[in-house]
C-alpha cells in the first residue's frame, strides 16, 4: 500500500481514536461532578469544568441547529461512540420497581412485575401487560423505587425494601389514564 | 530530530503490519450470529415497539423526535416509513420488511453472502431500530453498532466466506486487514480502560458492595440472593479482579505473554456476566468482539504471519 493512502489512514484513524476519548473522558467527568467517588466534594467543580471543556471538543455547546454539531452528532451515532463506557460505575444506583395489578372479573387480583426509569413509560408497559391478560377490567400500575439491602443486612433479614412513588389506574372501557401521587 | 522519522515508521509499521483475515472471519460470522439472535429475540414485539403512533402510549415518532434535536443524520425507522408510503404499502408491512431483511443480513452475514452488501444492511437497520427505540436500547445495541460499523469498512470478503469460494475473488491486502483490526483493538482498549476506570473511582467495587447490588438488583436478578449471600467474602475479590481487568486491559493484552490469561479472564466475565444477569446477548457481542480483536492472533500460524516489531516500510 502506498505510504500516502497509508497517511490518510493514519489520519482517519487518530480523529477516530480522538473522538472516542473525547466522548469516554465527557461521560467519566460527568460521572465524576455527579456522582459519589473517592475524591472530595470540592474537585466537583474541577470535572465540571473538564466535562465543558470535552463537551466543547464534540461541538455539545455549539447551537442544536449549527451543522457541525449535527454532523458530529450525526457521526458519533453512526458509529456507535456518541455515549461513555461507565457501566454500574461508579456505584450501581438503586433502581425503581413497576408492579401491575390485574384485577379479574370474578373478583381475583393479580400481580406481575415489570421495569420502568421514565413515568412515561408506564402506558406503553400497561399496554404489554394489557395484551398478555386481555379480560382484566382494570391495571393499576404502581410505581416505586427499590431500596437494595447490603449483604449483611440481607443475612439480618432485611429484604428489598420498595418506596411507593406513583400509581396509574387504567380502565379497559376508554383506557383512560388516573394518576395518584403519595 | 532524527528520531522523528524513526518514529513515524514505527507507527506506521504497527497499524499496517501484514494479516491474515482470520479475524475478519470471526468477526463477520460473529455479527451475523448476533443480528439473527437479536432479530429474533424482538420477533413478537418489532411492530408494537416500533409503530409511530397506536399501540402505545410511547411511540416510536417520539423517539425520533428526540432524535431529531440531536442531528437529522441519524438513520431511523421513519424513514423508510415514508419511503415505503410513498409507494403504498401500510406501516405494518414496512416494519415487517425491515425485519424480514434484518434477519436476512443476519444470515447473509453468517454464511458470507454478498459480504460488504450483508454488512451495510445489518448496521443500517439495526441502528435504524436501536436509534427508533432509543428508550428501550441499552448497551448491546451500542457494542453491535459498533462492530457492524468496522465490520461494514473492512476488506470484506473474507477467505472463509461463500462470495471468496463462489467468486475466486483475490485476497485483499493484508496491511488494510491489519489497519482495521488496529482499530477495534484500540477501540476495546478505550472500552475497558475507561470502564475500569469509573468502577475504580467507586468505593462499592472495592469493598464487594457493588458486586452484590448488580446481582440482586432487577432484572439482573436472576440469581436467589439467598444462595449468592453465602459466597458474600468472595464479593470484594470479583470487585477488585473486574476492576484490575478492565483497566489493566489495555496494558496485558498486547503482550504475548500476558494476552492468552487476560483475553480468557475477560471472556470468562463477560460469560459471566451472561449467565448471572441474563444478559447473553451483551455477553456475546462482547465475546465476539474480544476474540476477533485478540484471539485470532493466539493461533501458531497467526503469530507468524504478523509482528509487533517494527519493519522496513514498502512505499
Amino acid at each position: 500500500m502506498a505510504l500516502s493512502k497509508r497517511r490518510v489512514y493514519l489520519a482517519g484513524l487518530a480523529l477516530q481514536l480522538f473522538l472516542i476519548i473525547t466522548v469516554s473522558s465527557r461521560d467519566t467527568f460527568w460521572l465524576l461532578s455527579e456522582s459519589r467517588t473517592i475524591f472530595p466534594e470540592s474537585s466537583k467543580n474541577y470535572w465540571q469544568r473538564a466535562e465543558q471543556i470535552a463537551s466543547t471538543a464534540l461541538g455539545q455547546r455549539l447551537p442544536v441547529t449549527n451543522p457541525a454539531r449535527q454532523i458530529l452528532t450525526g457521526y458519533l451515532d453512526l458509529a456507535g461512540i456518541e455515549a461513555g463506557y461507565g457501566f454500574f460505575a461508579p456505584n450501581v444506583p438503586n433502581s425503581y420497581k413497576l408492579v401491575f395489578e390485574l384485577r379479574f372479573p370474578d373478583g381475583r387480583v393479580g400481580r406481575t412485575q415489570s421495569e420502568a426509569l421514565r413515568q412515561t413509560i408506564v402506558g406503553m408497559l400497561a399496554d404489554a401487560v394489557w395484551r398478555e391478560h386481555s379480560d382484566a377490567t382494570t391495571i393499576r400500575a404502581i410505581f416505586g423505587s427499590v431500596m437494595l439491602p447490603s449483604a449483611p443486612e440481607f443475612e439480618h433479614g432485611k429484604r428489598e425494601s420498595y418506596e411507593f412513588l406513583y400509581a396509574y389506574d387504567f380502565s379497559v372501557s376508554d383506557k383512560s389514564t388516573e394518576q395518584s401521587a403519595p | 530530530m532524527k528520531r522523528l522519522p524513526e518514529l513515524r515508521l514505527r507507527v506506521i509499521d504497527f497499524c499496517f503490519p501484514a494479516e491474515s483475515d482470520t479475524w475478519l472471519a470471526i468477526l463477520r460470522i460473529g455479527l451475523g450470529l448476533q443480528v439473527v439472535l437479536y432479530a429474533l429475540s424482538l420477533r413478537d414485539d418489532w411492530n408494537y415497539f416500533l409503530a409511530g403512533t397506536g399501540h402505545t402510549l410511547i411511540s416510536r415518532n417520539l423517539g425520533e423526535a428526540i432524535l431529531s434535536l440531536e442531528s437529522y443524520f441519524v438513520p431511523r425507522l421513519g424513514w423508510l416509513v415514508t419511503l415505503g408510503a410513498r409507494i403504498g404499502f401500510r406501516e405494518e408491512t414496512v416494519l415487517r420488511l425491515a425485519w424480514i431483511c434484518l434477519l436476512s443480513s443476519g444470515c447473509a452475514l453468517l454464511m458470507g453472502i454478498a459480504s460488504r452488501f450483508s454488512a451495510i444492511l445489518a448496521w443500517f437497520l439495526h441502528l435504524c431500530a436501536a436509534k427508533s427505540a432509543g428508550f428501550v436500547s441499552y448497551g448491546v445495541d451500542n457494542f453491535m453498532t459498533i462492530g457492524l460499523f468496522y465490520l461494514m469498512l473492512s476488506p470484506l470478503p473474507d477467505r472463509y466466506s461463500l462470495d471468496r469460494r463462489l467468486r475466486k475473488s483475490r485476497a485483499n491486502d493484508p496491511q488494510l486487514l491489519a489497519f482495521w483490526r488496529r482499530i477495534l483493538q484500540f477501540h476495546l482498549c478505550i472500552i475497558y480502560f475507561f470502564s475500569g476506570l469509573t468502577k475504580c473511582l467507586g468505593p462499592g467495587w472495592w469493598d464487594g458492595s457493588n458486586v452484590w447490588r448488580a446481582l440482586i438488583r432487577p432484572p439482573f436478578n436472576i440469581i436467589d440472593p439467598e444462595i449468592l449471600v453465602r459466597w458474600k467474602y468472595l464479593f470484594p475479590v470479583a470487585g477488585i479482579f473486574i476492576c484490575l481487568l478492565e483497566i489493566g486491559y489495555p496494558f496485558f493484552i498486547w503482550n504475548s505473554q500476558t494476552r492468552k490469561i487476560w483475553l480468557i479472564c475477560i471472556c470468562a466475565m463477560h460469560l459471566g456476566i451472561g449467565i448471572t444477569m441474563g444478559m447473553y446477548l451483551f455477553a456475546f457481542v462482547m465475546i465476539v468482539l474480544n476474540v476477533a480483536a485478540f484471539g485470532s492472533r493466539l493461533s501458531r500460524m497467526e503469530c507468524c504471519t504478523t509482528s509487533l516489531q517494527p519493519r522496513k516500510a514498502v512505499s
